[in-house]
């Protein structure tokens, strides 16, 4: 009895090692993606409603683990109607020309317990950037996961709103991304 | 019409029947000599003043700002406009506390004693309406900046905290508030300015002079 009690506890893990590594699939209605900006120290805030992440996160093996997540332009908002027009115009991010913005995963290393460094490549209007971004994982008792972090990009790197926005140091060039993901238990 | 001479140990306040009131020639125009021998001042003192007529100057400034901004399209220089509106509201806030706290302190000259009961009331009433909006303005301006998202950050370095977390509807709420108030304050403005002519050049009274510095001496009669 003691024996086969064993074996189904280690036919559990095993599964249970197996689901986890497989994508788990996002819960959007409960995720944000967040970036903030400043003009003339104003911080202006928005995020985009619509984006899909596939996470394959193996805490065991996260050299394995990737993700790939992709935003819709288009849902960008600030709840300002005239922010929002200007933000996905032409100067700034051309959601006609640049539908989307893409982060792909290229290496995953564990930096702490529950703590990621996720390498990748981060492609915004077109042009293509390596960034290192930090992640967080909480597990959830109801058996999802969050992952979310912040990282900071240059809106320069991606020619995002040239021209005169470049000029007299109205807008910052900085922008803060912050994300929280939360992904639902694995099938 | 003959012109009685305010003597003077006569009273400075009320109604009195002297329409034609003229400081004597003996006492200097801005000060009235009481019964006791002390003076008090007929002119606005000079904080006041100075108060007075910069915030006449910001009203100015923000107003044509205003003005422009909202007629421009969505641009750095909008940006730009919009920040300046906002600093220079701030300001004129600042300095409406700062004139009513000086107002408590020092209480404006007395008003010319010929001045109807009625006169006095209305003018009463016309000044607390404009520091009301003095007030009512900038506050307006602020709430509807928070709703709309847009934090006021003074010079661009000091945040003012927003009272209301950011929402769309309100926003436009607000914003029609500021803009009434807006109208309503150059409609209240304006009856001032008339107000004070009407004293200078009708009256012939002193009320305008109060708010002008020394330099600027009414010609004696």
């Amino acid at each position: 009895m003691l024996v086969s009690a064993r074996i189904v506890a280690a036919a559990l893990l095993l599964f249970a090692g197996a689901v986890a590594a497989a994508p788990r699939p996002l819960i959007a209605a409960n995720s944000r993606i967040e970036f903030s900006i400043k003009e003339m120290g104003v911080t202006v805030s928005g995020q985009f409603t619509r984006f899909d992440a596939i996470i394959d996160l193996d805490p065991m093996k996260p050299e394995t683990s990737s993700a790939k997540i992709s935003v819709d332009i288009a849902s960008l908002t600030t709840g300002d109607n005239d922010a929002d027009a200007i933000a996905v115009d032409k100067p700034w991010l051309d959601k006609a020309t640049f539908p989307q913005a893409l982060f792909t995963s290229s290496a995953v290393k564990r930096v702490g317990p529950d703590r990621y460094e996720v390498k990748g490549a981060l492609t915004i209007r077109g042009k293509t950037r390596a960034i290192t971004v930090p992640l967080t994982t909480a597990a959830q008792s109801n058996g999802s996961v969050v992952a979310s972090g912040s990282f900071r990009l240059q809106r320069s790197d991606f020619g995002i709103g040239g021209g005169e926005w470049n000029e007299g140091d109205v807008v910052a060039n900085d922008v803060a991304v912050t994300f929280h993901l939360v992904l639902g238990a694995a099938h | 019409m003959p012109r009685i001479v305010a003597h003077p140990s006569a009273p400075l306040d009320g109604a009195g029947q002297a329409s034609g009131y003229r400081p004597s020639a003996s006492i200097p125009y801005d000060r009235a000599v009481t019964d006791h021998d002390r003076t008090i001042p007929l002119r606005y003192s000079t904080p006041a003043m100075l108060g007075h007529w910069l915030v006449v100057l910001l009203i100015v400034s923000t107003y044509c700002v205003a003005w422009t901004m909202v007629s421009l399209r969505i641009s750095p220089t909008q940006l730009r406009l919009f920040n300046y509106h906002k600093w220079i509201g701030v300001t004129i806030f600042a300095l409406a506390v700062l004139r009513v706290l000086w107002r408590l302190w020092r209480p404006p000259p007395p008003l010319p004693i010929q001045m109807r009961p009625w006169e006095r009331q209305a003018a009463e009433i016309m000044h607390r309406l404009l520091y009301l909006l003095l007030f009512a303005l900038p506050l307006s301006g602020w709430l509807m900046s928070s709703a709309k998202g847009f934090q006021t950050v003074y010079f661009g370095v000091l945040p003012i905290p927003d009272a209301l977390s950011k929402n769309a509807a309100l926003g436009a709420a607000l914003t029609s508030v500021h803009v009434a108030l807006t109208w309503l304050l150059l409609g209240l403005v304006s009856v001032h300015v008339l107000a004070a002519l009407k004293h200078q050049l009708v009256d012939r009274d002193t009320v305008l002079w109060r708010m002008l510095p020394r330099l600027s001496r009414p010609k004696k009669h």
